[in-house]
Parts: structure tokens; sequence; C-alpha cells
């Protein structure tokens, strides 16, 4: 066996390209997840039978059924019924953002529940609605204790947009199979790619952790 | 000022009011008292519709409380404060006390404050605006959920066992405020476990139990001739 430091060095810019390219599209399904699951994770404690009930067949959906084959789903089958080719980067995002939306809303919805009821009291009490109650008291207070396991949330999505490599989506998985189908340096593209996953989610586990530091002082508790 | 008829609620099978009229008059300061489980704070949390009565109705100020809009207006008039305080603990204490004004009333934020100043100077906490509650001892967020209720102008005012929480020597600075309160013709409706306090303060004593009044009048009447053999009992234990 032998290691060839030269293939690593050489592909390095390539992968970080592809590492770019992955941040990117966590980053975008990030911000469509985190949206979706605010007003799905309400949707779901609501108290609109409906609405909690469309809210609970999300949740399930998604979390039930792999990624991948949601992928396949909006770049594939989608297309069908639409007649319209799907861009892969839409594609990617779409499908990131919605499977990461049914996990935060979960987050959310547990997150508001754990806020002390007296809240909503107090928040009603003073002829507030229920939605400015949610608004003004209840999320920004539930918003400081759902950033670790939103932080955890983050960092799976950004492993799991590996995913999409399989509809040609040139992120950092990609671009390990493309250079290793030129150059056959399976051992060493794939301990690159590896690595550049790893240290991309250490640096968020430490940034979650800064966050939730500065937060906890911010309380005054 | 308050009228409730033939008020009942249930929690699932068990009953907590069993039927209860109750007619309360402007500027009256009408104390609640009763054993643990007795319906007291049940019967007060109906007057603003926190519990949502299972037969009968509930008129404040001439608005009948029977949907959405009628109850969030009756909470407008409603001022609440809890055993428990409930201030938001993510805003300063000016915070606190503006938010309703400014999102309910849609009053702007300069007077809003202003308001909310006067307020904190009238419980004595004129200091403590820019402190988040959690720095406060329990005797003062007590005091600014009250200046909190105030400031919406309430024409009511319902204290849930208002002193319960509190550490034994804040309890006394909670009581002079509404004391005060009381003096300016508040209308008033305590639960409370101060019966001092209630035989001072109050202008008629309800004696609540089992989900009944068993027994109401002039408070010093009550507490000294009880009429009823539960009502003696039930002070022979706290007085």
């Amino acid at each position: 066996m032998s290691f060839n430091f030269d293939l690593v060095v050489n592909s390095f810019p390539l992968l970080l390209l592809g590492a770019g390219v992955t941040i990117k599209i966590t980053a975008m399904s990030v911000a469509v997840g985190v949206i979706i699951g605010l007003f799905v994770g309400i949707a779901r404690i609501c108290r609109v039978k409906p609405l909690e009930w469309l809210a609970a067949v999300y949740v399930d959906f998604f979390r039930g059924t792999p990624l991948l084959v949601q992928i396949f789903l909006v770049y594939f089958a989608l297309p069908v019924i639409t007649g319209q080719r799907i861009d892969p980067y839409i594609a990617a995002i779409g499908a990131c953002g919605i499977n990461s939306g049914a996990y935060v809303a979960e987050i959310f919805r547990a997150g508001i529940q754990s806020i002390d009821e007296g809240q909503m009291e107090a928040g009603r009490s003073l002829g507030m609605t229920w939605g400015q109650t949610m608004r003004y008291i209840i999320v920004p207070q539930a918003f400081k204790r759902v950033i670790p396991p939103l932080g955890n949330e983050f960092i799976a999505l950004l492993k799991d947009s590996s995913l999409v490599s399989v509809i040609g989506f040139e992120e950092l998985t990609r671009r390990g199979q493309l250079i290793i189908a030129k150059t056959y340096g399976s051992l060493e593209i794939w301990i690159s790619v590896a690595i550049v996953y790893l240290v991309m989610t250490l640096t968020i586990s430490r940034f979650v952790a800064y966050l939730e530091k500065r937060f906890a002082t911010d309380d005054r508790h | 000022m308050i009228d409730i008829k033939g008020l009942k609620k249930a929690f699932g099978e068990n009953e907590v009011l069993k039927g209860i009229d109750l007619s309360i008059e402007a500027k009256e300061v009408v104390v609640i008292i009763g054993p643990s489980g007795s319906g007291k704070s049940t019967l007060l949390r109906c007057m603003n519709y926190l519990e949502q009565p299972t037969a009968g109705l509930v008129t404040v100020d001439g608005i009948p409380l029977d949907g959405e809009a009628h109850i969030n207006k009756v909470r407008e008039e409603v001022g609440m404060v809890f055993q428990r305080f409930n201030l938001f603990p993510h805003m300063t204490v000016l915070e606190n006390i503006m938010l309703a004004p400014m999102k309910v009333k849609k009053i702007a934020r300069a007077e809003a404050e202003k308001t909310a100043r006067e307020l904190l100077s009238r419980v004595g906490l004129a200091e403590k605006a820019d402190s988040y509650p959690p720095q406060l001892s329990g005797g003062q967020q007590q005091r600014v959920a009250i200046a909190r209720a105030l400031a919406m102008h309430p024409k009511v005012m319902l204290f849930d066992e208002p002193t319960s929480a509190l550490d034994p020597e804040m309890v006394g600075e909670v009581l002079d405020v509404m004391r005060s309160l009381a003096k300016e013709g508040m209308t008033m409706v305590i639960v409370t476990h101060e019966m001092g306090f209630a035989r001072e303060v109050g202008d008629r004593l309800l004696f609540v139990d089992e989900g009944r009044i068993i027994e109401q009048g002039v408070p010093k009447e009550v507490f000294e001739h009880p009429k009823e053999e539960r009502t003696k009992l039930f002070l022979s234990k706290v007085l």
C-alpha cells in the first residue's frame, strides 16, 4: 500500500471548491428549514385542528422517509407531474430544506412547549392575542433554548447534503468521486474528503457552543 | 362591574366550581378565601377566561365573555396579577410594562414609556427600569407585575394569591401597593391567605369551599361571627 501525498495536495483546491458548494447548499437549506420549521412547529400546537393535523403529516412524512428518496422525488418524480426539468441546485436545496424543516419543526415545538405556561397566561391576560404572545413573548424565549439542538440539526444537514451528489450536484462528495474517477486514488481522496467534512462540522459545533454560552449569560438567571 | 351567573367549571370528571352566582360592584374590594382546592383560584381565573367555564356566563363591565373578540376586549380592561409573577424574563422591567399598551392599544412608544416610568415610581421601583426580572427580588417582581397590569388602565384588578410565593419579609411591600390601589378606588378581586389584609382592606369577604360560595359578608363580621360550620372550621385553622 502506498499513500500518494502529492495527489492529496494537488486535488485539495478542487475539494475546497466542493466544500464551498457544500457550505452554500447547507446554509440555504438551513434557512429554508428554519423558516418552514418555525411555522410548522407553531402549527403543531396552534389548537386549530386542521392545521395541527397538516403539520403532523408533514413532520411524519419527511422524518419517516429517507432523504435520498425525497431527493429522487423532487428531482425525478416531480418533473413527471410538472413536465419541467428541475435545476439540480433548486432540487438539492428544496429537498434538504423541506426535510430539515420537519426536524426543525419538532425542535421548535419542544422549545415552545418548554416555556412556562404562565408566560402565555400573562400575555393573554394583558389582552394580547395568541399570535402576539407567541411572537413577542414565547418564541424569543424559545429561540435561546433551541440553539443547541438546532446546531446538531445543522451539522446533520451538512453531512446529509453529501446525498445530493447522486443527482450530479458537485458538492464535496461528488468532487471526490470525480477526482477518483480520473486518478483512482480512492484511499487518498476519501480520507481527504472525510477530513474536510470533519473540519466543517467541528467548526459549527464550536460556534454553537459559543452562541450557547453567550445567550446563557444574557439570560441572567 | 363583574356579573357571574350559574358558573360551573369541570376539569374532566372533577367539578371544581358547582354553580357560582356573584355580582361585584365598581370600586368594591372583594377578598376570596378558602382551603386549597376549594376552587377559589379557578373562580378568579374564570373572570378573565383564563379558564373557560363549563357552564354559566361571566359579564364584565357590560361585556359578556362569549367570543374571542369580547374575551380580548375584557382582558384589556381586567388586569391580573399571578402568584408566580409571570414577568417576561427576556425583557427589561420597562419593556415588560410597555409591551401590552403598545401592541394591544397601539400607544406610541414615547407615551407608553412615560406611563411605564410613572407606574414604576408609584410601586417604588423607578430605579429598576432597566433591570431584567430575574435580577429582582420576589417582592420587587410582584410590584413590577402590578405596574404591568396597571399600564393597561384596567377597570378591575384580579389578584391570584399575590403574596404566596414571596419570602415573608417581602409580603408587606406588595400588600402596601395593593392597599394604596384599594384606597384610590380600584375594583379588586383578591384570592389570598393573608387574613389580616383581607380584614383590613376588603369590603366583602367570600368564603369558598368545594366549588361553592359558602358564606359572604363584611370581613369583620365573617371573621368574628361566622355563621356556617365549614367557615368556622376553616377560620379556626387559619386564624
